[in-house]
């Protein structure tokens, strides 16, 4: 009993280390997702932990140690035993659905009506990037990729679309993609908090050049994304 | 008491001929089993490639347009044509031999379907001497990138055709799969007496019915679009692009549970016979299977949490119920090796590998089912390590179990039990040492593939572990190719059952068996009839 407390224990603790080495402060969205990675990765190095030790013990403590055994036992079944086994996982996945249903509803609903809006285009292999109350395009190329400027601590709401194949837009740091789909516009949205560049790429294969299809996303002070935008429409 | 009489000798045909028009299920299993093999190896030399390339940042041993191909062939090679044939082979030649049967219930549509397997896994690696080489747009070939303007080679036409073949093949199989065991019992052999392979083949069966049609289905509407104008899945057309996904994992995820329920029912057997006990929780392995095939059939979107398109906590709430059943396997395998005289010949080792490997496939498979978790990882390396735990870790070890437990009874031959644990410790090692580090691979960010990625990323070291691992892998091929050569040179006489403790009926007949697989068969009273006829003292104690 006490060596397995100690496995758990440790699987715990190796689980919650793995969780602070995820990103979880990029975006409001990502800190609430954090959270469900942390749930999900303690439950299952505890299960692990448990049912790998279990396999390990009768591994090594039922060893054959005579020979000439043909039969070492005869039972074969005990009800109680088989329904803890059925109801008590039930009980447990019950409640991992509980955490996500929970975390899904948040990330996935859009603040109406938007602070900022911009439209996102997948193509074959790059994006392009639309502030349309600002008019203002970034396009790159799979050679230059382009970057997307978002305000800290203002909620942008994202318009996915792609004009050739099914694209995804993916950002690592805000531990969320979604689909680029053609003839589809995808809504979400995403809550910046923490100024900085962050990689992104396709994650949705998507031809000869899908390596190459990456962008970089800086979030900056809503000061420094107003003279941004103001640059840049004047440019263009 | 049953017998069976042999044929005239003047009717069996001998040498290549024999097997060219066979229809005895043993020999139609042998086939498959080879075939596969043989593509398995194929499909392992395209994986040496991939991570060849891989092992180091911006490298050129590949260009993107062969890498492509490479894991496109790669996926649809180790899907399509190793791990789901093998099953039906390894089923081919025992579901007869298990219930005390002279052959399947029809033989020669069980003949014309390996051969229009054959012919479907050839057509699909045709693809590689057509103008524009094989096809490109991954296993899963989604539209539009499928579609004749994206895709407009000849190998993705050859790719689909091809795998429409092995569908309408598998469907053949299955119609088989069902039948013989419900019709062609030995008298005494009721259904609650079916060794749980049988029992999960009989799921499989059921999940292939219903699951390969939709499968030729989307292809039929993929080669409509790209050549009669279709538009189904062109949104310029009214089309939608989602409709395909759908159709498709319609198919994709039941196929999953058709590549591992065969091999939890290889495990249930090689565990009870090593640890020298009956089966625990019999009644419990048989009603998960069909709580596994029938939770499959509900799960299908769950591959299209990040398309926007579906009702995300349905099929999230079916999937992880899944985990339930296969919990229940779990236990009853544990619960089978509790106070057991375990011994650790080939066989077992794998089936230990088997279970630890799957474990961290089943429970890494319950955080992808969980849509925030996969707003993340989804077609990232998390996922590619995800499905290599079950399909790799589990079935592919578990098709090396099923290679030593069932090789004496195949050839007549035991393989070597010191090339075996080689094998076994290798394979382990490799296999976790190249899929591990693709957990945090994906976590950090690599998305799957890709041909190739910057230096800046910071993936280099994980990727060079993951291909050492791979290395490490096809050594222990190598060796296993190795072990088949040698022991098939050192033929000795081997006693019906060479493991000494085993259960089912094809451990009451010779090795190799005769044609029509019995000269007689022995009364079956009990769950383990070839346990009662060789160790008659004990018979009393056998599950009834």
């Amino acid at each position: 009993m006490r060596l397995a407390a100690l496995v758990i224990t440790l699987a715990a603790a190796t689980a919650l280390a793995e969780c602070a080495a995820i990103p979880h402060d990029a975006t409001r969205q990502a800190g609430e997702l954090h959270g469900v990675w942390s749930v999900f990765l303690t439950a299952g190095a505890v299960v692990y932990a448990l049912v790998a030790g279990l396999i390990l013990w009768a591994a090594v403590a039922y060893r054959r140690r005579d020979r000439a055994t043909v039969q070492a036992a005869t039972f074969h079944q005990n009800v109680p035993l088989e329904l803890a086994w059925t109801v008590i996982p039930v009980l447990i996945v019950a409640g991992l659905f509980a955490v996500t249903y929970a975390a899904e509803r948040h990330v996935d609903s859009v603040v109406t009506p938007p602070g900022e809006t911009v439209q996102i285009v997948g193509f074959r292999w790059s994006w392009r990037f639309l502030y349309p109350n600002h008019h203002v395009a970034v396009e790159g190329t799979s050679d230059r990729p382009p970057e997307l400027v978002l305000p800290a601590g203002r909620t942008t709401e994202v318009r996915l679309t792609s004009s050739d194949v099914i694209h995804a837009f993916w950002v690592p740091a805000f531990l969320f993609k979604r689909d680029a789909i053609p003839g589809v516009v995808n809504v979400y949205d995403y809550t910046p908090l923490k100024e900085g560049v962050y990689p992104g790429r396709c994650a949705e294969y998507c031809g000869t050049f899908h390596a190459h299809m990456s962008f970089t996303v800086r979030v900056v002070s809503p000061e420094a994304y107003a003279r941004w935008l103001r640059e840049r429409g004047a440019a263009a | 008491m049953s017998a069976v009489a042999a044929p005239p000798r003047a009717l069996a045909k001998e040498g290549l001929v024999a097997w060219l028009v066979t229809t005895d299920h043993k020999k139609i299993g042998i086939l498959y089993m080879l075939t596969s093999l043989t593509f398995f190896l194929i499909a392992g030399f395209l994986a040496d490639v991939m991570r060849l390339q891989l092992a180091a940042p911006q490298q050129t041993i590949v260009g993107p347009h062969e890498y492509n191909q490479v894991f496109t062939l790669h996926g649809t090679a180790m899907i399509f044509l190793f791990v789901a044939p093998f099953g039906f082979g390894l089923a081919n030649y025992l579901i007869p031999l298990q219930i005390g049967a002279p052959e399947m219930a029809f033989p020669r549509l069980n003949a014309y379907s390996f051969w229009l397997f054959l012919l479907g896994g050839l057509t699909v690696f045709a693809g590689l001497i057509s103008q524009g080489g094989a096809a490109a747009s991954g296993w899963t070939a989604f539209a539009p990138l499928s579609d004749v303007r994206v895709s407009s080679g000849v190998g993705q036409d050859l790719w689909i055709i091809g795998l429409t073949l092995t569908s309408i093949s598998g469907i053949m199989t299955a119609i088989n799969f069902l039948v013989t065991p419900i019709v062609f019992r030995a008298p005494g052999m009721s259904m609650w007496r079916l060794p749980i392979f049988t029992w999960e083949m009989i799921a499989t069966a059921l999940l292939v019915l219903m699951a390969f049609p939709p499968l030729a289905t989307a292809f039929a509407m993929l080669l409509l679009d790209r050549h009669a104008g279709a538009r189904f899945f062109d949104p310029g057309g009214g089309g939608d692009p989602v409709l395909y996904q759908h159709v498709f994992w319609f198919f994709g995820h039941p196929e999953v549970y058709v590549m591992i329920l065969p091999f939890f029912g290889v495990i249930t057997e090689v565990v009870a016979v090593f640890s020298r006990k009956p089966v625990f929780g019999y009644t419990g392995l048989v009603l998960s299977a069909f709580g596994i095939a029938g939770l499959s059939m509900g799960v299908w979107a769950h591959h299209m949490f990040t398309t926007g398109a579906v009702a995300n906590p349905f099929f999230s709430a079916l999937s992880f119920l899944i985990a339930v059943p296969t919990g229940i396997k779990f236990f009853n395998w544990i619960a089978t090796m509790w106070r057991g005289a375990i011994s650790y010949e080939t066989p077992m080792l794998f089936a230990i590998g088997f279970m630890l490997n799957f474990l961290i496939g089943g429970i890494t498979g319950v955080m992808v089912a969980s849509p925030p978790l996969d707003y993340h990882v989804e077609d990232s390396y998390f996922l590619v390590a995800h499905f290599h735990y079950t399909l790799g870790g589990g079935s592919m070890f578990a098709i090396f179990a099923a290679l030593y437990f069932w090789f004496p009874k195949i050839w007549g031959v035991k393989l070597g039990e010191r090339l075996g644990r080689v094998h076994f410790t290798l394979m382990f090692v490799g296999f976790n040492l190249a899929f591990f580090p693709m957990f945090l691979l994906g976590i950090m960010g690599m998305p799957r593939r890709v041909y190739t990625y910057p230096a800046q990323a910071g993936w280099g070291a994980l990727n060079l572990a993951s291909s050492a691992g791979v290395a490490l892998i096809t050594l222990a091929t190598a060796v296993l190719v190795w072990n088949v050569i040698v022991s098939m040179r050192k033929r000795f006489p081997l006693a019906d059952d060479p493991w000494g403790s085993a259960s089912s009926l094809e451990w009451a007949t010779s090795c190799p068996p005769p044609e029509f697989n019995f000269r007689a068969i022995p009364p079956i009273r009990s769950k383990r009839p070839a346990f009662d006829l060789h160790y008659p003292e004990y018979a009393k104690d056998s599950p009834k």
